[in-house]
């Protein structure tokens, strides 16, 4: 059925609306279930957003507060508390990764861009180990972080991934998606969603590198350094410096990043390619932080928070966020300054102009198709 | 009975798939499988609770097929019913332990 997805997806308008005048029942109904599930996106992320508005209030700011909970390979969240803040180190390594992970994480937004925890007011900063058994994934639920332990189930020389929280920017990762949550809100497909996975690359990215005390050309700008075992042929997950070529492996197949418009994915699993096609914006960032050179998290760190925050919405595309971010960098450091030129010049290795019309995604597309726009700005 | 599974998204966006013909299994581990299947209440659940994506969950479609019928039900790791996770904890580890090998 996906499969189908994918070849609806890169059929052409005029042969599109004749699978609907004429297509088999199934075809439409594969059309049509993706029109319901945009539309369920749409109505949810609604509900999910005046809920973060709420929290946000019922929450009282306060200073970094961090609680650690075991899952015990189950999936009630939160699991049993057995770290909070001030705790002393554990016997569980995944304990203590969680807690040191975040602790760094919260200590980057808030010494450089004076941010408190993920919602700016002081919110807890909750994390769930050993989740599921035999769990190869992270990821946000919109309230907390959850860390699989990988494949400890399996026997050694079957393994492929280590423990989720054994790479600090997969933390970080995490921790950012709740920081775009309570800011531009990105949604979490097509574009949107791609830009949403870039900035939890790009400061998961900035996290280790801050911890490292590394400059831009000295980081590696691998995303899940440590995860993989020796079984895989392979650096990390991704590569923000060479999208494309973080592993080429015979189990896991290649890393499917483009680093280039030319080759974006359209594709409507995975949410629209958010995972693959987010190596477009993350190698525009990895060019212009390394066109400024130093500490990449204190400029082109700096320009992509305030664009982050200021200025990307829920629809956002890559066009937009070139231009938003070329903004930003005008009015952080002044129109024409070298920063804005390097913002220019990041976007460019990655076919997006300033000013331009860059393609959007898949879904927007069949949106478009159907007569349909789009999901509104709030 | 056929179960048809397949998993998209997690961190890494890879998919993932996987056809178990429960004929083809020795006996303990398709009665084990029809079990987890008459525990799920199967053929009642929704046909899609996948909700709103979370960032970096899995998304999960599974079907399952008999002589008489067939129902494909789209989940997530944040909204699967609790009935489900069981199957899914199955067919998840059954997919894993064959990754590379083409299903
Ligand atoms: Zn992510």
């Amino acid at each position: 059925m996906h499969a189908h997805h994918s070849i609806l997806c890169i059929t052409p308008p005029h042969m599109l609306q004749e699978i609907v005048r004429n297509g088999s029942p199934t075809q439409r109904d594969i059309a049509l279930q993706t029109l319901i599930t945009s539309e369920q996106i749409r109505g949810q992320r609604r509900v999910m957003k005046s809920m973060a508005a709420f929290m946000a209030t019922a929450v009282p700011s306060g200073n970094k507060e961090r609680a650690i909970y075991d899952v015990k390979n189950g999936t009630q969240l939160p699991g049993t508390l057995v770290r909070g803040e001030g705790d002393p180190a554990s016997s569980d390594p995944a304990v203590n990764e969680a807690y040191d992970g975040s602790g760094v994480t919260y200590d980057l937004f808030f010494d450089i861009y004076g941010r408190n925890s993920i919602n700016n007011n002081g919110l807890k900063l909750e994390s769930n180990v050993h989740y599921q058994k035999g769990y190869d994934n992270a990821f946000w639920d919109g309230k907390q972080m959850v860390y699989g332990d990988g494949d400890e189930d399996l026997p050694v020389a079957e393994r492929l991934f280590n423990r989720f929280t054994i790479s600090l920017d997969i933390i970080a990762h995490e921790l950012t998606h709740g920081v775009t949550q309570y800011e531009a809100n990105l949604a979490y497909w097509d574009q949107a969603g791609a830009l949403n996975e870039s900035m939890s690359d790009v400061y998961g990215s900035l996290v280790k590198q801050y911890q490292r005390k590394q400059t831009a050309s000295e980081a590696d700008w691998i995303i899940g350094e440590g995860l993989f075992t020796s079984n895989v042929n392979g650096v990390g997950i991704r590569t923000m410096k060479a999208p494309g070529t973080a592993y080429n492996d015979p189990v896991l197949g290649k890393d499917p990043q483009p680093a280039h418009m030319k080759d974006y994915v359209r594709t409507v699993e995975d949410n629209g390619g958010v995972h693959i096609n987010s190596g477009v914006p993350n190698h525009a960032f990895y060019v212009t932080a390394l066109e400024l050179g130093g500490n990449a998290w204190e400029k082109a760190g700096r320009i992509w928070y305030k664009t982050l925050t200021d200025k990307l919405q829920e629809r956002s595309t890559f066009q937009q966020a070139c231009d938003l971010t070329y903004e930003a960098a005008g009015e952080l450091y002044g129109v024409n300054s070298l920063e804005q030129q390097a913002v220019k010049k990041g976007w460019d290795a990655v076919g997006i102009t300033i000013g331009g019309d860059a393609p959007t995604g898949c879904l927007s597309t069949i949106l478009g198709i159907f007569g349909m726009k789009a999901p509104a700005e709030n | 009975m056929r179960i048809i599974f397949e998993r998209t998204g997690g961190i890494m966006g890879l998919k993932s798939r996987l056809t178990i013909n429960l004929d083809e299994l020795p006996v303990d581990q398709s009665r084990n499988l029809s079990r987890l299947v008459d525990e799920a209440n199967f053929f009642t659940l929704p046909k899609d609770s996948s909700g709103r994506p979370a960032p970096d969950s899995f998304q999960y479609t599974i079907t399952v097929e008999t002589d008489t019928t067939s129902h494909t039900v789209h989940t997530s790791d944040i909204t699967a019913a609790e009935e489900l996770r069981p199957l899914l904890q199955e067919l998840s580890q059954r997919a894993r332990s064959q990754r590379g090998s083409k299903a």
